[in-house]
C-alpha cells in the first residue's frame, strides 16, 4: 500500500490524478492557515501558494502548530513551509506579503489557481480576496474562528451567497459625552483612555479637535458640549509637560484630569439628575503616590488606587522620555507595555472616580487591543471541514456525490461549541443563492481594464471618462462619478472635476487599482454600476476596456447613514459583543436535516474573523 | 467524578506561561488553564485522529501526556494521513520515530511512552490517568478499556473513522458540569432536559456592569452508559419526530453495525448488510429510507481508511472536549456523536 492509497480509494484514480494537477492558494499561514496547510499536504494537492504577512509571536505559539519558540519574529509563510517539508510531497512557493498588494499579487497572478482558501484575521483582507473570486470566477473557500467559534463557507461567484452577501457587523460605536462626561462601564473609560487621553498626549496629529460639529453627541445640552471642547483645547498644555520632560509636574496630569475637569463637570447639574456623581480623587492619593512602585503585582489582579496611581506616573514618565527619540509621536500598541500601563491606569482611576468596576491589565489588555482567543482546536476543526469541502468544490467526490448543483453544498458552524445547540456539534445549511442586494455580487458588473505606465501617463482623467461614456453607451452629457475603491476617493462627479485635467499617473492609478463607474442621472431608470480593475500590461497601445453588457436597472433612493457622523469606535472592531440571537432554532433532538434553509441572517464580525454568532441554547 | 484525581500540589501559573498560553487563558480562564495543566492524559493509539489529538492536547499545556502505540510499525500508508512521520520512518516503530517532535511541540508538557502492552494496562487494577483516549479500536478492545475506566471512575473518549465517515463514543460515567450562559426567552427549570441530562441546580445573576444581561448558573448532571450496553441498546424511539426519523443520517446505523464487529465490514460484506437490517430496527429507522445505496457503498469501500482532515475534525472535537472537561468549562459531549464528510453533518445522539 502507498502513500496515496487511502486517498485513491476516497477520490478515485483519476481524481487523484486532477488533485495533483490543482494548484491552490491559502492565503494566511496562521491559527487556520497552519492547519489548512497540513490538511492539503496530506490530501497530495500538487501546488501550494501560502501568502502571510506576519512575523511569528509568542502568543501564536498554544496553537499554530508549526512553529517553535526559536522561530518568533521569523516570516509565518517561510517558516510554516520549512516546517512541513519533511511530510510534503506537494509543490510548495510561500510568500511574506500582503494579499491586497497589487503589485506583488496582482490579478493575473491569481488567474494561476484553480481554488482559493482564505484563512484570514481580517475583514478588508476577507472582502478584498472576496471580490477578486468574483472578478476570476474562482471558487473560494471562507472560513474563520474566534474562540469557540467556528465556521466554513464555499463560495461559487455568481452561483452562491459571496461573503458581502451577509451584512458584516460595524465596529461599536459610543456618543462623545458617553465617553467624554458620563461613562457607566468599563469600556467607556478604555475607550477615554485610549482614543482620547492617549492621543491628546503623546500623538502630534494637528486634527485632535477633528472636525467637532459632526460629532454624534449623545446630547443636546450646550453648556455640556461647552465643555468637552474646552476640555480638549486645555489638555494640549497638558502635552507640554510630556514634551519638556517635566517629571515634576505629572501630579499636575492627574490633578488635571481626575480633580479639576471632575469638578467642572460636576457643574453641570442636569447631568447628574439620575446618575450617581462622580468623585474627585483624593488629593493626598496624588501626593503619596508619586514614586516608582515598590513592588510587582501581577496583571491578572485588579490593583489598588495607589498602586494604580504610581503605575500612572512611572509610566508618563517612560513614555515622555521616549518622545524626543520618536519624533513627539507614540502611537498605542497593545504589546508596547508602556502605552498599555498608561492607558490601563488611567482608564481604571477614571473608572474609579465613576463608581464603575475596575479591570486587571490583563482585561484592558483585550479591550483596548481588540484581542480575539483562539485555540488550537477550533481552528483545527474549521481547517478539516474547509479542506474536506474542498473536494465537493472541485468535483472530486463525483463517483456518490457529485456537484451538478452547486447550491447543495453546506457551509458549517460550530453550533454545540457555540451554544446553538445541544443535539449537533456542527450545523450545516446549505449555501444560499446570491443576496440580489447585494453591492459585491450582484448589484454591479465588473471587469478588467488593460493598459500601460505610458499611457497612464498621456491620458487625462477626462479622457477616461470619454472612454468609458463611449464604450458603455452613456451620451455625452449624462451625469456619472467615478469613484476610486481602494480609499473611496471621489475622483468625478457632476459638480466636482477639478482632477479632470491630470493624468491617470498623476491620479496615482496602479496596477490593481479599482474604479467604479456609477450613472448619476436622475431618471428612475439607471445603469448598472461598473466596477473596473486597471491591470498594466506593457504591451497596450491604446486603453482596453473590457466588453460589458450593462443592464439597466431601477433607481434606489440613498439613505441618510448616521453612522458617518459617529466618533471615538474602539479602534477597529471594538469589544466582543455579547449579544445574542438564535442562528439555527433547531426543534430537538438529533436530526440529519440537510434540506434545512434556515440561514443566520445577521452574523457577527469580529476582528478575527468570525460570523459566528453567540446564541443561548435553545434546550 | 473528579477530572484530576492524581493531580499533585497546584501551583500557579508563572508568567511566561500566561503569555505563551494567552489566547486561550482568554478564553477559559487562569483556574481552567491551571487545571488542564495538573491533568494526565493517555492516548491508545497515534494513528491520523491519535496525531491530530496529540497534537492539540499537547499545545493546549496539559501537565502530563502519554501515549501508548501497541508496538505500531510505520507503514507508506501512514504517511498519507499522520504528519509527525517521513517517508525515512518506514518501518521502525511508531511512537520512536515521533516521540521527540511531540516534545518538541510543547516541551513545559512531561511526555512519556507508555510501556505496558494494552492488555496488561487494562488488567491492572488502578490507573494512573485522569482521561484516556482511545482511538482506532476494535469492538473488544473498546469494551475491554470501558471496563477498566469504569473500574477507576475514569472518563474514556473513543473515536474512530472510516474515510469520509466517523464517530465519537464518550462515556464520562457521570459528571456534573456548571455553566453560565444568559438567559433566553426559554428560561431554564430544574428538572430533566434531555435522556441523559438533568439541571440540578439553577441560580440566577445580573451582569454587573450591564444591569439588563441575566444570567443563568447551572450544575448538569450528565448520566452516561458503558459502550457495550449503547451497542445493544441504542434506539431513537421516543427521542426524535416521526419526521425527524426520516432524516436520520445514514451513517449512524451504519457506524453502529460497524462497531459491533468491527472486522465484519472486512471479512463478511453480506453478514455486515443484514446486520445493517437489524440496526436499522433497534433504532427504530425504516431502512429502505435511510439506507442510501450510494452510502452503504462508500461506507464499506472506505472502511479502515484514514483521511487526514476528517481526522482533523474528529481530533479537534474530542481534545476540545477534554479540554473542557478538564477546565471545568461549556458542556461535554454526551455521548454519540457522528460525523458525515460529504454533507458535514455531525448530529450529537444521547443514547
Ligand atoms: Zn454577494
Amino acid at each position: 500500500m502507498a502513500r496515496e492509497s487511502s486517498l485513491i480509494t476516497i477520490i478515485g484514480e483519476d481524481g487523484y490524478a486532477r488533485i495533483r494537477q490543482t494548484k491552490c492558494l491559502l492565503v494566511g499561514a496562521g491559527g487556520i492557515g497552519s492547519e489548512l496547510l497540513k490538511d492539503l499536504i496530506l490530501m497530495e494537492f500538487g501546488e501550494i501558494h501560502i501568502v502571510d504577512l506576519d512575523t511569528i509571536d509568542l502568543s501564536n505559539l498554544n496553537r499554530q502548530f508549526l512553529f517553535r519558540q526559536r522561530d518568533i519574529k521569523q516570516p509565518k509563510s517561510t517558516t510554516a513551509v520549512k516546517a512541513v517539508q519533511s511530510f510534503s510531497n506537494s509543490k510548495l512557493v510561500p510568500y511574506q506579503g500582503n494579499i491586497m498588494d497589487t503589485t506583488q499579487f496582482p490579478l493575473h497572478w491569481f488567474k494561476q489557481f484553480n481554488i482559493i482558501f482564505n484563512a484570514l484575521d481580517n475583514l478588508a483582507a476577507r472582502r478584498y480576496v472576496n471580490k477578486i473570486s468574483q472578478f476570476l470566477s474562482l471558487p473560494l473557500l471562507e472560513s474563520g474562528t474566534a474562540g469557540f467559534d467556528g465556521y466554513i463557507q464555499p463560495i461559487f461567484p455568481q452561483k452562491t451567497e459571496c461573503f458581502d452577501c451577509t451584512k458584516k457587523e460595524t465596529p461599536k460605536t459610543f456618543p462623545v459625552c458617553t465617553i467624554r462626561s458620563t461613562p457607566s462601564q468599563p469600556i467607556h473609560c478604555i475607550v477615554w483612555a485610549k482614543n482620547f487621553l492617549f492621543n491628546q498626549l503623546f500623538t502630534d496629529e494637528d486634527n485632535k479637535s477633528d472636525d467637532e460639529e459632526n460629532k454624534e453627541w449623545g446630547t443636546t445640552d450646550e453648556t455640556e458640549i461647552k465643555r468637552i471642547k474646552q476640555e480638549t483645547n486645555e489638555l494640549k498644555s497638558l502635552q507640554k509637560i510630556i514634551l519638556d520632560k517635566d517629571f515634576d509636574r505629572i501630579p499636575y496630569i492627574l490633578q488635571k484630569l481626575f480633580i479639576d475637569d471632575i469638578a467642572k463637570l460636576l457643574l453641570i447639574e442636569n447631568l447628574w439628575k439620575n446618575r450617581v456623581k462622580p468623585l474627585l480623587l483624593d488629593e493626598s492619593i496624588i501626593k503619596n503616590n508619586c514614586h516608582d512602585a515598590k513592588e510587582k503585582i501581577s496583571s491578572n489582579k485588579v490593583w489598588d488606587i495607589n498602586y494604580i496611581i504610581q503605575n500612572f506616573v512611572a509610566a508618563t514618565k517612560k513614555l515622555s522620555q521616549r518622545m524626543e527619540r520618536e519624533g513627539s509621536h507614540i502611537e498605542f500598541d497593545k504589546d508596547d507595555e508602556d502605552t498599555l500601563m498608561f492607558v490601563a491606569m488611567a482608564a481604571n482611576i477614571r473608572a474609579y472616580i465613576f463608581h464603575i468596576p475596575m479591570k486587571s491589565v490583563f482585561d484592558i489588555k483585550q479591550i483596548a487591543g481588540n484581542i480575539i482567543p483562539a485555540i488550537a482546536t477550533t481552528n483545527a476543526i474549521i481547517a478539516g471541514l474547509s479542506a474536506i469541502t474542498s473536494l465537493r468544490v472541485l468535483n472530486l467526490l463525483d463517483k456518490f456525490a457529485s456537484l451538478n448543483d452547486v447550491t447543495k453544498l453546506n457551509m458549517a458552524f460550530t453550533a454545540m461549541a457555540s451554544n446553538m445547540t445541544t443535539n449537533r456539534y456542527l450545523s450545516n445549511p446549505q449555501v444560499a443563492p446570491p443576496n440580489c442586494k447585494c453591492p459585491v455580487c450582484v448589484q454591479v458588473v465588473r471587469g478588467v481594464v488593460q493598459t500601460s505606465e505610458k499611457l497612464n501617463a498621456s491620458t487625462t482623467l477626462k479622457d477616461l471618462i470619454s472612454l468609458l461614456k463611449t464604450k458603455y453607451g452613456y451620451q455625452e452629457n449624462d451625469d456619472v462619478s467615478i469613484l476610486d475603491i481602494k480609499d473611496q476617493r471621489l475622483l468625478f462627479d457632476f459638480d466636482f472635476d477639478d482632477l479632470n485635467d491630470q493624468t491617470l499617473e498623476d491620479l496615482k492609478f496602479i496596477n490593481g487599482t479599482i474604479i467604479l463607474l456609477s450613472d448619476d442621472s436622475d431618471n428612475d431608470l439607471i445603469k448598472k454600476p461598473v466596477e473596473l480593475y486597471f491591470n498594466i500590461n506593457n504591451n497596450v497601445d491604446k486603453i482596453v476596456l473590457p466588453d460589458l453588457h450593462i443592464p439597466v436597472i431601477e433607481q434606489k433612493i440613498p439613505q441618510d447613514n448616521n453612522e458617518e457622523n459617529e466618533v471615538l469606535t474602539v479602534a477597529e472592531n471594538g469589544e466582543i459583543d455579547q449579544d445574542v440571537y438564535i442562528i439555527d432554532g433547531d426543534e430537538s433532538v438529533s436530526t440529519v436535516d440537510n434540506n434545512d434553509k434556515k440561514r443566520p441572517r445577521e452574523k457577527e464580525d469580529l476582528e478575527e474573523i468570525i460570523q459566528i454568532a453567540k446564541a443561548p441554547k435553545t434546550s | 467524578m473528579n477530572a484530576t484525581k492524581n493531580n499533585p500540589a497546584k501551583q500557579t501559573l508563572g508568567e511566561d506561561e500566561i503569555a505563551l498560553y494567552d489566547r486561550q487563558i482568554r478564553l477559559w480562564g487562569l483556574e481552567a488553564q491551571t487545571n488542564i495543566r495538573s491533568a494526565r492524559v493517555l492516548l491508545i493509539n497515534v494513528g491520523a485522529i491519535g496525531t491530530e489529538i496529540t497534537k492539540n492536547i499537547v499545545l493546549s499545556g496539559v501537565g502530563h501526556f502519554s501515549i501508548l502505540d501497541n508496538n505500531h510499525v510505520v507503514t507508506e500508508e501512514d504517511l498519507g494521513s499522520q504528519f509527525f512521520l517521513t517517508s525515512a520512518d518506514v518501518g521502525k516503530p511508531r511512537i520512536d520515530t515521533i516521540k521527540d517532535k511531540i516534545v518538541d511541540l510543547n516541551p513545559r508538557v512531561n511526555f512519556s511512552i507508555e510501556t505496558d502492552t494494552f492488555e496488561n494496562l487494562i488488567s491492572k487494577n488502578n490507573s494512573n490517568y485522569d482521561i484516556v483516549i482511545g482511538t482506532e479500536l476494535t469492538k473488544d478492545q473498546i469494551i475491554q478499556l470501558n471496563w477498566w475506566t469504569r473500574s477507576n471512575n475514569t472518563p474514556l473518549y473513543v473515536a474512530g473513522s472510516n474515510g469520509l465517515f466517523g464517530y465519537i463514543f464518550v462515556d464520562l460515567i457521570q459528571f456534573d458540569s456548571r455553566d453560565k450562559k444568559l438567559q433566553s426567552i426559554k428560561q431554564s427549570a430544574l428538572g430533566s432536559i434531555s435522556p441523559n441530562k438533568e439541571i440540578v441546580s439553577l441560580e440566577v445573576t445580573i451582569d454587573p456592569e450591564e444591569p439588563k444581561k441575566i444570567y443563568e448558573n447551572l450544575v448538569t448532571k450528565n448520566k452516561y452508559v458503558p459502550f457495550e450496553k449503547l451497542l445493544c441498546t441504542a434506539t431513537l424511539e421516543g427521542k426524535l419526530t416521526k419526521r425527524q426519523l426520516k432524516r436520520v443520517s445514514p451513517i449512524l446505523p451504519l457506524t453502529l453495525t460497524y462497531l459491533k464487529d468491527t472486522n465484519m465490514v472486512s471479512s463478511n460484506v453480506s453478514l455486515f448488510r443484514e446486520e445493517l437490517e437489524n440496526t436499522c430496527e433497534q433504532l427504530r429507522i425504516d431502512p429502505n429510507l435511510i439506507l442510501k445505496p450510494e452510502y452503504v457503498e462508500q461506507f464499506i469501500k472506505q472502511n479502515g481508511v484514514e483521511f487526514s482532515p476528517v481526522a482533523a475534525v474528529l481530533g479537534g472535537a474530542v481534545s476540545q472536549d477534554v479540554i473542557n472537561i478538564l477546565g471545568k468549562k461549556q458542556q461535554p459531549l454526551n455521548n454519540f456523536i457522528i460525523f458525515d464528510g460529504v454533507t458535514l453533518d455531525m448530529p450529537i445522539f444521547e443514547f
